[in-house]
């Protein structure tokens, strides 16, 4: 579904990515893991076109994302829940998911979805009428997917969801990603630094160090590797 | 007559004169107010949309005639409605070809950089449009008259028999400028073009992972914005005379409205830009005329101290 294939990018001459690699099957559920300023964040965004590539491709569904302006992605059906959340401060919880259902796919769904993104996160129904910027942060973290799933998305890509949550509100929602992935049967990518709630929940992973990946594969690979255990998921029983 | 019912008839007239202005100047308040909402560019052309909007319709009604047939109530004001789309068609060019290089997502993200490039280009581009007005229009002042500019309603009020004199011209302007900002409101909370516009300003970043363009965004909006504040000058152009230059003495006037609001409120620019034409009006009771628009200042001054996010400001919001 989606293939990006020798991902290279420079911020004023420092490397930020070099040949990352990466698909995302449909129906899959892929997690990019690794530290800190590992080129994380840059790959989603070089993935939505906020940011240019010096080298390398990006397809979605075989068409080039690369060659068309970043708004077109949404409407392709690719969903981005951004790092930080980014909702929409001044409007409204509903007028922010009535935005996040403005391609055409989200407007024909909008009703089916609405009540979806209601089941999964009940606050947002209690709360349609209040100013997003007035939300803690888990609502503004569950709002933020909302208005990605508002879309009716093939693809959702969730930057750092749990950043700046307190560990109860981020277990819920990766709970309810889970979910999402598990009962609609959503394409899922997603990019967090809780190494290992991010790789329990995914089909395949990859790790990214300083722009490249240095390991790649299933659960079970990732979680047995020795690495991984010892610097991300703080086990050293080998 | 007596003393106090000149005073009170003095009072009453300023107040309903500063509302009938107050309700023109809120409109251009509100043109200058949704460019700089959308796409933080400090627009020192606006004025000149003014006054591109006052010779429009002069143009279409008294220049060319083309809406005399209308007669004096109809004709000034379809002009200066039709003003609106002719500017926006300008602002939506301009955009395009010139504010557009130095606006947009590189510059909406920080308020200090990229804003330097705004400043010159659209100053330049309000010299361009003054000095090029006065070779295309002539340096003669110039007016949307008709017999309702110098008439006047008269109604008879029971304080002291005091009586208060509405323009009609002013009437009817304020009217039409009312209803041209509630439309312009209605459009943006109420449609979807108008939700992608206050997305876009909102959080540009987010709006275009929502699949918004927000290059086509922002020249909606400076079109918009254009072309509301054109309508504004269509409609001052039925009771004043004025030249190429008038826009400068209006820019100052929308500046200060747009901060009394609140920069980034489309309903505070409104208020902002009343509250100016309340000021400038009761000033002229006590102040000569050349000092008006000091009063101006001296109350903008005022609420900068001590309501500095104006009076629409929002200051509830979290990280």
């Amino acid at each position: 579904m989606l293939e990006v294939t020798d991902l290279a990018v420079s911020y004023g001459g420092l490397r930020a990515l070099a040949g990352v690699s990466l698909v995302v099957g449909a129906g899959q559920f892929v997690t990019v893991v690794g530290p800190n300023g590992a080129g994380k964040s840059t790959l989603f965004k070089t993935i939505s076109g906020i940011v240019p590539p010096t080298a390398g491709s990006v397809r979605f569904e075989g068409e080039d994302l690369l060659a068309m302006p970043a708004s077109r992605r949404a409407h392709l059906g690719i969903a981005h829940v951004p790092e930080g959340r980014q909702v929409f401060k001044a409007m409204t919880v509903r007028e922010n998911l009535e935005m996040g259902a403005y391609p055409m796919a989200g407007r024909h769904a909008w009703v089916r979805m609405l009540d979806r993104i209601h089941t999964l996160f009940p606050i947002l129904a209690e709360r349609a009428g209040q100013f997003a910027g007035t939300l803690s942060g888990g609502e503004q973290q569950m709002l933020a997917i909302g208005r990605g799933l508002a879309c009716a998305p093939k693809l959702l890509m969730l930057d750092e969801p749990s950043m700046g949550l307190a560990p109860a509100i981020a277990d819920l929602i990766f709970d309810r990603i889970s979910q999402i992935h598990r009962e609609d049967g959503l394409t899922i990518l997603l990019v967090e630094q809780r190494v290992a709630e991010a790789l329990e929940l995914c089909d395949r992973g990859y790790v990214l160090e300083t722009g490249r990946i240095v390991l790649e594969g299933p659960y079970e690979i990732l979680a047995g590797d020795d690495r991984v255990r010892r610097s991300y998921l703080g086990l050293d029983d080998a | 007559m007596s003393d106090p019912q000149i005073l009170v008839e003095n009072i009453l007239n300023a107040l309903t004169a500063g509302i009938l202005i107050g309700c023109i100047y809120g409109l251009m308040c509100v043109g200058l107010g949704l460019i700089f909402g959308v796409m933080r560019v400090v627009n020192f052309a606006q004025g000149d949309f003014l006054m591109l909007g006052m010779y429009a319709a002069y143009y279409l009604f008294t220049g060319w005639g083309l809406l005399n047939f209308l007669g004096p109530y109809a004709g000034p004001l379809l002009a200066a409605m039709l003003a609106g789309p002719i500017v926006f068609a300008g602002g939506v060019l301009l955009h395009r070809f010139i504010i557009s290089r130095v606006s947009g997502l590189r510059t909406t993200a920080s308020l200090d950089e990229g804003h330097f490039g705004q400043l010159i280009v659209t100053l330049g581009v309000s010299l361009i449009l003054q000095n090029g007005g006065l070779i295309v229009f002539g340096s003669s002042p110039r007016s949307v008259r008709t017999p309702l500019s110098s008439s006047a309603w008269v109604i008879e009020t029971p304080f002291y028999d005091s009586l208060i004199f509405l323009n009609k011209a002013r009437l009817l302007s304020s009217v039409v400028a009312i209803a041209v900002a509630i439309i312009l409101y209605v459009m943006l909370e109420r449609t979807r073009l108008g939700r992608s516009l206050r997305a876009a300003a909102d959080n540009p970043t987010a709006a275009t992972y929502a699949g918004v363009d927000v290059d086509r965004a922002h020249r909606i909006a400076f079109g918009l914005g254009s072309g509301i504040t054109a309508v504004a000058g269509g409609l001052i152009a039925t009771y004043i005379s004025y030249s190429p230059f008038a826009g400068l003495d209006f820019v100052i006037i929308m500046y200060a409205g747009v901060v009394l609001g609140g920069m980034g409120s489309i309903l505070g620019a409104f208020w902002g830009g009343l509250t100016v034409g309340f000021v400038q009006q009761f000033s002229g009771l006590i102040l000569p005329p050349q000092l008006q628009n000091a009063a101006i200042f001296v109350v903008f001054l005022l609420i900068l101290v001590l309501r500095p996010q104006g009076f629409f400001g929002r200051s509830a919001e979290r990280a």
